[in-house]
């Protein structure tokens, strides 16, 4: 036997409900490990989401997050694991960290105001460990960090979700954050991702937004790292204004973006998670727009089912 | 002279008044801070009986996702209309509530309907919340929301809640019904003018006259139709001295927590309250529960045999009710409880 990662899907809650548990039900029926329901300010609420996915699947793991310590308090995430645990069982993985800074702010709360974020989140992490150990809820707490800072206090969690998809920007943030030598830490990543058979012009174009999304919100200290920073410098400005989000997408370097997606053939695919799995990097999630349509979900499943790396055990 | 049916409780609300009755809707309410899987359990019982809905309120402060368990008592019950009753915008963010609420909706498209209020006050200063205005709290959030749900790009600025150039992405859902948990005249008023029901709670005399102001102002704004009366109180059976004292003692945590403008409403001699209330806050709901007299647990909660319990709610029918809540506490055997209600409904 291969050497084993674990995978999962992210479910994208803009999409009609009905469509998310169609897919997530063929999610399982692959045998992806994970479907983790994102919960933004503007997209369906991620517990009831979640609680709707476990209704309809027995087996895969629910992971839900990113959960903002901004948007709620610690007492309602816990009581979303604690109720959604209560009625499904113990399926469920959590993470949580700040958020998205531009989304908050559209619904009036400021990242940059927030005071120490850092002992925040370990606070907010240390009362919803309280709150559902007394329930006697096991679920495993996730980070959702990408800059140096947020990255150290990732010791403190079960896991760290990485959102960005460059093996040399994961091979460096672990490395500062001595990460990988920490055996009860799981390390992950979740990025946009397209993975096809045949690429299909609207799915690279979902992509490449998702990811552009995704690389302006980035930390501004990442970007500098890696020599991104003065590329998106014209693409993070406009997007604090009311740019459309075309020229924004205009002002962005395609190969800035690659940086934040895993846009790859269901061939490539491999090679990509045997480098993911030397950085010893032990979950992959991929993000929208992978969760697209069934057929989408399906190439996604059969290449990780012909990819060795993929778990027998399940 | 009282509406009574046989027992030894009293309902105060006059004989007269039950003459001519219309039957209102009969739902079961169930609160967050129960277990998930009693949830589930009782919305399958639910599912099998006359009730028409379920209401989930939220125990503001305690552990529970009331979104979640409104989304399984949906599961266990789809043929039952399922409703949030209430939650508050002073403890989530208006976004929040929004998304959530089209979730509830988009999988049952007429079965969900949202409760709205700012919260029990000694809930909102446990969690250090200052109550400014719930007026403009409660007008701002039901027009937040509406719009949200209407898809629009939406800058709001208001003591409770901001917004700025904020959308929602999921589909548009401009109908979901938004009753408002009230009590006050002023906040009544407000909900017959802009929501699309209410819940009311509070002593049975005071339900007497609010049901009256809330007509009035429905009339004045010809909003009479489409608008539905929810009378959530406190019910539960009463077999033995056991179940008699768990309904003192709910009855003094509602006398403790109940606001003096519903008092005044209510015209209860304010010395007996006032002595329930001192207690609670000196020694706690145990001892405030001695000093309730049969007079106060008949008018702050529905106690009594399951004939009886049937007899207040018809008596709240003709009042105006067009629904009527059982439960919580229920009696000491909920499930028990629950049937004999039931089976004295069908027979009523």
């Amino acid at each position: 036997m291969g050497p084993v990662l674990t995978f999962g899907l992210g479910v994208n809650t803009n999409q009609a409900l009905q469509d998310v548990l169609e897919r997530s039900v063929i999610a399982e029926a692959l045998r992806l490990d994970y479907l983790w329901v994102a919960d933004s300010p503007n997209q369906l609420y991620g517990p009831v989401v979640a609680s709707r996915i476990a209704s309809v699947t027995r087996r895969v793991r629910i992971g839900l997050g990113l959960m903002s310590i901004l948007l709620h308090t610690p007492r309602q995430i816990a009581s979303a694991m604690i109720s959604l645990s209560e009625a499904y069982g113990d399926r469920f993985d959590l993470c949580i960290g700040a958020g998205d800074r531009q989304q908050l702010q559209h619904v009036g709360i400021s990242i940059d105001e927030a005071r120490d974020l850092r002992s925040a989140i370990l606070a907010a992490r240390r009362k919803i460990a309280s709150y559902m150990h007394r329930a006697g809820v096991n679920a495993r707490i996730w980070l959702g960090a990408q800059g140096p800072k947020m990255l150290g206090i990732a010791k403190e969690f079960d896991g760290v979700l990485l959102n960005y998809s460059k093996p040399e920007m994961i091979r460096s943030a672990l490395d500062k954050a001595q990460l990988a030598r920490l055996q009860h830490i799981k390390i992950g990543t979740y990025s946009p991702s397209y993975v096809y058979i045949e690429p299909q012009p609207e799915l690279m174009t979902m992509a490449k937004v998702s990811s552009a999304v995704v690389a302006i919100g980035a930390s501004a200290m990442v970007l500098r790292e890696f020599g991104l920073y003065e590329d998106l410098r014209k693409a993070r400005e406009m997007a604090k204004g009311a740019s459309a989000l075309e020229s924004i997408l205009d002002a962005i370097p395609d190969w800035v973006i690659e940086h934040f997606s895993i846009t790859m053939t269901t061939d490539q695919l491999h090679m990509y998670l045997a480098e993911l799995h030397k950085l010893a990097v032990s979950h992959v999630v991929f993000g929208y727009p992978q969760n697209h349509s069934d057929e989408t979900v399906r190439d996604l499943g059969e290449a990780l089912e012909r990819s060795h790396f993929k778990s027998e055990k399940w | 002279m009282s509406c009574i049916s046989g027992t030894n409780f009293l309902c105060p609300i006059n004989v007269q008044q039950c003459q001519g009755l219309q039957k209102a809707g009969l739902s079961l309410g169930v609160t967050s801070s129960a277990s998930t899987s009693q949830i589930a359990r009782l919305a399958s019982m639910a599912e099998h009986t006359p009730f028409g809905g379920i209401w989930v309120g939220e125990d503001i402060g305690r552990i529970g996702d009331v979104f979640v368990q409104a989304s399984v008592a949906s599961l266990n019950a789809p043929t039952k209309k399922i409703g949030i009753g209430i939650t508050s915008p002073l403890v989530r963010n208006i976004s929040t509530i929004a998304r959530a609420a089209a979730a509830l909706r988009e999988l049952d498209p007429t079965m969900f309907r949202l409760g709205l209020g700012v919260g029990g006050l000694h809930d909102l200063q446990k969690l250090g919340i200052r109550l400014r205005n719930p007026a403009s709290t409660l007008t701002d959030a039901t027009q937040a929301l509406r719009e949200i749900w209407a898809g629009k790009v939406l800058t709001f600025k208001a003591q409770s809640l901001v917004l700025d150039r904020f959308q929602a992405r999921y589909q548009p859902e401009s109908n979901i019904p938004i009753y408002l948990g009230v009590r006050g005249p002023r906040l009544l008023q407000l909900a017959g003018r802009i929501a699309d029901g209410v819940i009311l709670s509070g002593p049975l005399p005071y339900l007497e006259e609010v049901v009256s102001i809330i007509r009035n102002e429905l009339t004045r704004h010809g909003r009479a139709r489409n608008f539905s009366i929810v009378i959530w109180l406190p019910t539960l059976i009463v077999h033995n001295i056991r179940d008699q004292e768990l309904a003192k003692l709910v009855a003094a945590t509602v006398i403790a927590d109940a606001p003096k403008a519903v008092i005044d409403m209510a015209d209860i001699s304010d010395l007996a309250i006032e002595h329930v209330q001192t207690a609670a806050k000196n020694g706690g709901y145990q001892a405030a529960a001695k000093l309730v007299s049969a007079e106060l647990l008949d008018i702050f909660t529905v106690s009594g045999n399951a004939d009886h319990i049937v007899d207040v709610f018809e008596s709240l029918a003709k009042l105006g009710a067009d629904e009527v809540v059982f439960g919580p506490p229920y009696g000491s055997s909920i499930d028990n409880s629950i049937n004999e209600v039931v089976e004295a409904w069908g027979r009523s």
